[in-house]
């Protein structure tokens, strides 16, 4: 029998002390896919995915990884065989090279195949004999991510691979979550950051206060939340005022700058003639709609940089 | 098997690499031992030097036969005598005693006639002594003429001035060697005195070595700090990394692997051995090198300190495992060791210490890892360190369970 689904979420509840961190939370990812928990800081993401390693006992409900039990000791004992993880805050040992820190994790998974291609391929070869200690934080998250991905493992789970690194940093770690995926992997990737999510995932959940609020593949979820555009203008309350009369709903609206959602091209001709009318000479930009809008709109809440809903 | 010489492997680099703990683990109790050791431990060569101011002396500032032949006499003796001139004072040097002796002008005359008057008096008493024991066989003008020659000679007796000597010991009182020297020189100047009555001693003095060498302070601090710093070494040391692995998530991913807790647990305990027996190696060196003490452990030693190292291991990893927080972890490994370390008695000798506190390190563990240790590494006495092994033995299950069962690999 083969399975298509790397991970079957059934009905878990997690429950800490009085905190219920998850609520009947249910869903499925395939064999193959990136597949995003998007949610803000404490809704529950960490508590799922170590759930899913096999760290925490849910306290109800049931899960599988790749076709084994979690609550089977001997389920247990198979998916740790077939996933490669990096926790969250994840660091290496400060006083081991580079090298010797994935050898390391390379034991303790039996692994007797050699680490050179996968340090080469995250760029880690020629850094192998540094201390881990002495390595810049977009080094270090590699070091993590290679030791997730030391004895190539079927199923990847990444929490938070990106939290915390300049924009450089966080696309190189992309580009390898994206290489993961060509490769064939399944990843499983957490995050709070809309764009990451949109990039890199095949199908996202969003979890918010230990619930889903919503799962699906991301092109799906776009046009069926409306798709279309949103129109950024930056005017001021006076312009703004004009196109709210005009028929526009605003969407958000902070100083001097407001969205406004448009079904298609022949809407945008109009937005923009109206505001020509009334001596507009600013800035407008247009996306397609993203996940972020229909975060906005389903949740009635954005994600900050910092992770904090907002 | 692989896995876990790999562990023990990285587990013992990051441990050497770390400089602070090399420092805690092996230097600073080397340090210890070479401090104490040098203050309490070689008992510092006793200073008989001995200031010598002759008075009897001659217009041409020689001395007098029977003062010289004294002060030789003092020489020859424990004392290095050092002359000094009438009207000189010595200086004082850095921290050894100031003694100085007068010998007072006119020793050898007065000695002379309180030599004849004892001569004398020895005739008299020994003459009447005679004449009382003979009883009729000395007629009664022989009487006569001994009671009038007695007579005679006791004139002659009174006739010669003399006092006893007077000779003068100037010391410090805080020097704790003047009232023995001062036995000593008294001693030297009766045997003088007998010479010259041409008496001869009738009680000898022999001094015998015994084989049996007396323990000195090194041989209580050497196994006394080795016991201590594998327990610091484990009750620190072990909690910091534990919780240091916690922290960076590495617990958690060495869980998430096939890696057991068993594994982890075994790997920190055979890191630790290993720094515990580069301890014992590097303990015993220079107590060699500089103290001669030539400790070679035997198998019970090494078993003694590797339960040891397994009860401080267990215990570090369970205290790095039941608190969260790193600063919370480090704060009651200190508050566990510490106390153990100085009330256990492991730093002094308890027989210097109060009943009370001696009672209380017989309720500390650390108190039987030092005892059996000195008994078998030291006093060479294993069957004295069979009872506190059997309590270390004790201990060590109790808490390697403990640190089994607390420590987490799941629910973290
Ligand atoms: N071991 C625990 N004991 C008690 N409460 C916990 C525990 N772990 C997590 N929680 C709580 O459960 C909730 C969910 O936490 P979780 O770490 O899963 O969130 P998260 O989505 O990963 O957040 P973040 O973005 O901050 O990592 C939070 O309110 C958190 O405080
Ligand atoms: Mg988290």
């Amino acid at each position: 029998m083969t399975i298509l689904e790397a991970v079957v979420v059934d009905k878990i509840t997690k429950i800490y002390g009085a905190l219920v961190a998850l609520d009947n939370v249910s869903l499925r990812v395939r064999k193959g896919e990136v597949f995003s928990l998007l949610g803000p800081n404490g809704a529950g993401k960490t508590t799922l995915v170590e759930i899913l390693e096999c760290l925490r006992t849910p306290t109800s409900g049931e899960a599988y990884v790749m076709g084994h039990s979690i609550r089977d000791p001997a389920g247990v004992k198979r998916i740790k065989e077939v996933i490669g993880v990096l926790p969250q805050d994840f660091n290496a040992v400060d006083e081991l090279t580079v090298l010797e820190n994935i050898t390391l994790v390379a034991s303790a998974k039996h692994v007797k195949s050699d680490v050179r291609p996968i340090m080469e391929e995250l760029g880690l070869w020629e850094v192998r004999k540094r201390l881990f200690s002495k390595l810049s934080g977009g080094m270090k998250r590699r070091v993590g991510i290679a030791m997730a991905l030391v004895g190539d493992p079927e199923l990847v789970f990444l929490d938070e691979p990106t939290t915390g690194l300049d924009p450089q940093a966080r696309r190189e770690t992309w580009r390898f979550i994206r290489n993961l995926r060509r490769g064939g992997k399944t990843v499983v990737l957490t995050t709070h950051y809309m764009e990451e999510a949109e990039r890199l995932s095949d199908r996202v959940a969003f979890i918010v206060k230990g619930r889903i609020a919503l799962e699906g593949g991301v092109t799906e979820l776009v046009s069926r939340f409306g798709g279309g555009y949103v129109v950024t203008i930056e005017a001021d309350d006076e312009m703004l005022l004009r196109v709210s009369e005009g028929g526009y709903a605003i969407e958000k609206q902070s100083a001097g700058r407001a969205q406004v959602r448009i079904g298609g091209w022949a809407e945008m001709v109009k937005l923009y003639t109206l505001l020509q009318s009334h001596g507009f000479d600013g800035v407008i930009e247009v996306k397609p709609a993203s996940l972020e809008s229909i975060f906005l709109s389903l949740v009635g809440a954005r994600i900050s940089e910092t992770g904090d809903l907002v | 098997m692989r896995a876990l010489t790999t562990l023990v492997n990285m587990l013992f680099r990051s441990w050497h690499r770390s400089w602070t703990a090399v420092f805690f683990g092996i230097l600073f109790p080397v340090m210890l031992l070479l401090v104490f050791g040098s203050i309490f431990g070689a008992p510092s060569t006793p200073n008989y030097s001995l200031y010598v101011r002759n008075l009897d002396i001659n217009e041409h500032g020689k001395a007098s036969q029977l003062s010289a032949a004294f002060v030789e006499i003092l020489n020859n003796s424990v004392f290095e005598v050092i002359l000094l001139s009438p009207d000189e004072t010595p200086r004082q040097t850095a921290f050894a005693p100031l003694r100085i002796l007068t010998i007072p002008k006119g020793f050898t005359s007065q000695l002379i006639n309180r030599t004849i008057q004892t001569r004398i008096d020895i005739m008299i008493d020994t003459s009447l002594r005679f004449v009382e024991m003979s009883g009729g066989e000395i007629g009664p003008e022989e009487r006569e003429n001994i009671t009038r020659g007695l007579s005679r000679l006791r004139a002659f007796r009174e006739s010669i001035a003399a006092e006893n000597v007077k000779l003068v010991l100037e010391g410090s009182p805080d020097d704790p060697t003047l009232q023995p020297l001062a036995g000593v020189i008294h001693t030297l100047a009766s045997r003088f005195e007998m010479a010259l009555l041409n008496a001869t001693n009738s009680i000898d003095l022999e001094t015998v070595t015994t084989v049996k060498r007396q323990l000195r302070a090194v041989d209580y601090y050497l196994p006394g700090y080795i016991a201590a710093f594998v327990m610091t070494n484990g009750v620190i040391g072990v909690s910091g990394v534990v919780s240091d692995f916690r922290r960076r998530g590495l617990v958690k991913l060495l869980a998430t692997t096939p890696l057991s807790k068993t594994t982890w647990i075994t790997a920190l305990i055979i890191s630790q051995t290993l720094v515990s027996m580069i301890l014992l190696t590097v303990m015993l060196a220079m107590g060699w090198i500089v103290f001669r003490i030539s400790a070679l452990p035997d198998l019970y030693s090494l078993i003694i300190i590797l339960v040891g190292t397994v009860s401080y291991t267990s215990l570090g990893v369970l205290i790095g495992s039941v608190l969260k927080e790193p600063g919370a972890v480090s704060a009651l490994s200190n508050a566990v060791a510490f106390p153990l370390m100085f009330l256990s008695g492991a730093f002094w000798p308890l027989e210097i210490m109060p009943e009370l506190m001696q009672q209380i390190a017989r309720l500390t563990p650390l108190y039987y890892f030092h005892t059996a240790l000195r008994q078998t590494l030291i006093a060479g006495l294993p069957s004295e360190a069979i009872i506190p092994s059997a309590v270390m033995a004790t201990m060590t299950v109790v808490v390697f369970s403990l640190a089994y069962y607390i420590s987490k690999w799941k629910d973290f």
